[in-house]
């Protein structure tokens, strides 16, 4: 991993996207799995709680989640599949289809849709080629329309992976899909 | 908390009606009992758990800000709820308005149409303009298991299917996904439903969003009729309503009895009973004559049998009774059997695999599958694995069994053969005598069931042709033989069980009731029967 994250929180943040691999056998028999797996369950009480770490990790991993991870992240927790389904559709930060190596999230809620956010969505949108929520034919890019990303007072706001970019005006969204082009995932944030 | 505590009651005042509680009973159940039924979707009586997320069932409680939800909020003394004051039915209006935001109103269509709670409330509401000015969100239809269709734009996501599943079937299998406006039930992708209570979550649902798919358009409410019955797909004896259109079984509901099945029932007695439609019934009496069946009416067919059976001179004579034959069906065979001198009466009970649901402990499909195994037992019949081997000359009286197993040649020396039946097996031709009679959802009766529990099931279809109820058909037969007058009416019959039936004795058909009761050592030789394994 390319960043220093604290070990009592890895797994715990949204989208610490790493990578865009897939595991090598069962998730939980890999041994970065298997370490995660533990850390999880030494910080809690009970299996159950381990259940949003747990998708994080093969979200890290992945960058999506599919039913098969589901199903196995049920059975390392005891849980069972459905309930597992269930918590992974509820939250939106976890995805449930593939995503570009980029995921390009604009903000529309008020204050970003008051500084142009629609456009700059637009502008993404023609930048990058794809078509909202779906993979750009490079599988560089997937950009979708968020809801408030908490930065109201840098509209308009857009997270590509982990990173922000604060006050985005449809002028500045090619250079950024330059720049996120000639960038690794992972480093968004170091370069 | 001691037994003191947990008998103390509680004095509150609903809609200005005081009633006394016991302590820990829900203003929603408290208000039942003065008859105010609060409006609900989330609360169910039979689900342990009460998320109040539907909202519908808030109440005003005197010296508190804000509205109660009463599924939740226990009764307290000295509270003074007001279940329908202005505020309460201004909040109640606006849950109705949200849940019917994106709604399809697609009543004209929908199968809940006239027993739907989200039509009875929006119509009490009477919010007849939407304000919506959107396009409704549609999403469709799924599968979420291979008899039940989920339409996920009537769902108003208030969660009794999931809880059922989880919290009383143990099996957590059905989830709401997603959240929002974007919520719906769904099983894991791929996969459906699998256990064998899960047409529960059809009966819970209070709108169209779960539906039997062998249901789906096949009647409307308000054409069908409603009988109060006996599931007989096992000895468990389920208490159901019977739903019926065009004399044909339309689909099976559990009722409520908290002795027996609580407020559920499997999915083997759902549709075990809706097959009972099939198949070629017999609708004529028949006698033989010159080696063949000829049709004929009641009064000569009645006469020829009277006849057989005063001719009758065969010794080890025997009786095989269908193992669902009511008890008076069986009672009134019985001075038949005599003058037969047949003292050997047999049934067989098919048998399958058990099922249990675990927080209801009496109800399970037990391996059993007929209604009255322990009733025939308790009059006397005995219960074979066989077919007995019949002596040459001697009497054979067939109960609507359906002599399967039996060659083509089954009960041809017989003298005499009579068949009661419902239908007409190969062997029954061999009969000297056919006498139609009814299935048990064509007439009254009573079941007992695996714990001894003798329960009324009532008259839910017209028999077809001149079928007639075997104990009634039986009582006419034995007043020409000199034994009794006639009966038409069943409680006379039942009477007539109490009377010759030394644990049935005290028991009426009145007192019975729509509840059962259990018949005197009942405990004891319930014990003895196992619980269905």
């Amino acid at each position: 991993m390319s960043r220093k994250i604290h070990p009592s929180v890895v797994g715990a943040q949204p989208f610490q996207l790493t990578a865009r691999e897939t595991f090598d056998g069962p998730i939980f028999e890999t041994p970065e799995g298997k370490e995660r797996l533990e850390m999880a369950l030494s910080r809690y009480p009970q299996k159950q709680a381990a259940l949003l770490p747990m998708l994080h990790f093969v979200q890290e991993k992945k960058g999506w989640i599919e039913p098969d991870d589901m199903a196995q992240v049920a059975e390392a927790l005891d849980l069972t599949p459905a309930y597992v389904h269930s918590i992974a559709t509820f939250y939106t930060m976890y995805n449930k289809h593939p995503v570009g190596r980029h995921l390009v999230q604009v903000c529309t809620n008020i204050s970003c849709h008051l500084n142009k956010g629609e456009e700059v969505l637009e502008r993404f949108l023609a930048e990058t080629g794809a078509r909202q929520g779906e993979i750009s034919d490079d599988g560089e890019f997937t950009v979708i329309e968020a809801e408030c990303l908490g930065a109201c007072g840098f509209a308009t706001v857009v997270q590509v992976n982990d990173r922000y970019f604060e006050d985005v005006t449809p002028e500045k969204v090619a250079d950024i899909v330059a720049e996120l082009r000639s960038t690794a995932v992972g480093t968004e944030g170091g370069s | 908390m001691t037994n003191g505590e947990a008998k103390r009651a509680v004095t509150l005042t609903i809609d200005g009606t005081e009633i006394t509680v016991p302590q820990g009973t829900r203003v929603i159940e408290a208000a039942e009992r003065v008859g105010v039924v609060v409006p609900r979707y989330c609360y169910h009586p039979g689900i342990p758990t009460r998320p109040a997320q539907c909202r519908m069932c808030l109440v005003e409680v005197e010296g508190r800000p804000k509205l109660e939800p009463s599924c939740t909020l226990q009764a307290q003394d000295e509270m003074v709820v007001h279940t329908a004051s202005d505020t309460a039915e201004k909040a109640r209006q606006s849950v109705i308005e949200f849940l019917l935001v994106n709604h399809p109103l697609d009543c004209p269509i929908c199968d809940a149409a006239g027993q739907c709670m989200l039509q009875d409330y929006a119509y009490v509401t009477n919010q007849l303009e939407s304000r919506l000015n959107e396009p409704k969100q549609v999403m469709g239809r799924d599968r979420v298991a291979d008899d039940i269709l989920y339409f996920a734009d009537r769902c108003i996501i208030c969660t009794r299917c999931v809880r059922f599943m989880r919290d009383v079937a143990e099996d957590d299998a059905l989830i709401v996904a997603q959240r929002g406006h974007k919520a719906y039930i769904d099983t894991f992708p791929g996969r459906e439903l699998d256990n064998p209570f899960q047409g529960n979550i059809v009966d819970v649902c209070p709108v169209g969003a779960l539906v039997h798919e062998d249901f789906v358009f096949k009647a409307r409410s308000w054409d069908m009729d409603a009988t109060t019955s006996i599931c007989p797909g096992c000895t468990t004896g389920c208490n159901v309503t019977i739903d019926t259109k065009e004399n044909q079984i339309v689909r099976l509901k559990p009722r409520y009895n908290p002795d027996v099945n609580s407020y559920w029932m499997c999915d083997h007695g759902r549709k075990h009973l809706v097959m009972t439609n099939r198949g070629v019934r017999a609708e004529v009496p028949m006698v033989s004559v010159d080696g063949a069946l000829q049709p004929t009416d009641w009064e000569r067919a009645l006469d020829h049998v009277a006849d057989l059976v005063d001719d009758a001179s065969g010794a080890n004579g025997a009786a095989i009774v269908s193992a669902n034959a009511s008890n008076e069906d069986l009672l009134l065979l019985l001075p038949l059997l005599g003058r037969l001198d047949v003292s050997s009466i047999v049934f067989r009970v098919p048998t399958g695999e058990t099922a249990a649901l675990p927080t209801v402990p009496k109800l399970q499909l037990r391996a059993d599958r007929v209604a009255n195994a322990y009733g025939l037992e308790l009059l006397g019949a005995e219960r074979v694995e066989e077919l007995p081997a019949l002596a040459e000359g001697a009497p054979l009286v067939v109960l609507d069994d359906l002599l399967e197993g039996a060659d083509e040649s089954f009960g041809a020396t017989a003298s005499p053969f009579i068949y009661l039946g419902t239908r007409l097996p190969a062997a029954a031709r061999n009969a000297d005598a056919v006498l139609p009679i009814a299935t048990f959802a064509e007439m009254d009766g009573t079941f007992t069931n695996f714990e001894g529990r003798v329960q009324r099931f009532h008259q839910a279809l017209t028999p077809p042709g001149l079928a007639r109820p075997g104990w009634m058909v039986l009582s006419r037969l034995l007043a020409r033989l000199g034994e009794g007058d006639p009966l038409s009416d069943i409680g006379a019959a039942f009477d007539r069980v109490a009377g010759t039936s030394e644990p049935y004795a005290g028991l009426t058909w009145d007192s019975i009731g729509l509840k059962g009761a259990l018949v005197s050592g009942a405990g004891a030789t319930a014990a003895s029967m196992g619980s269905g394994s």
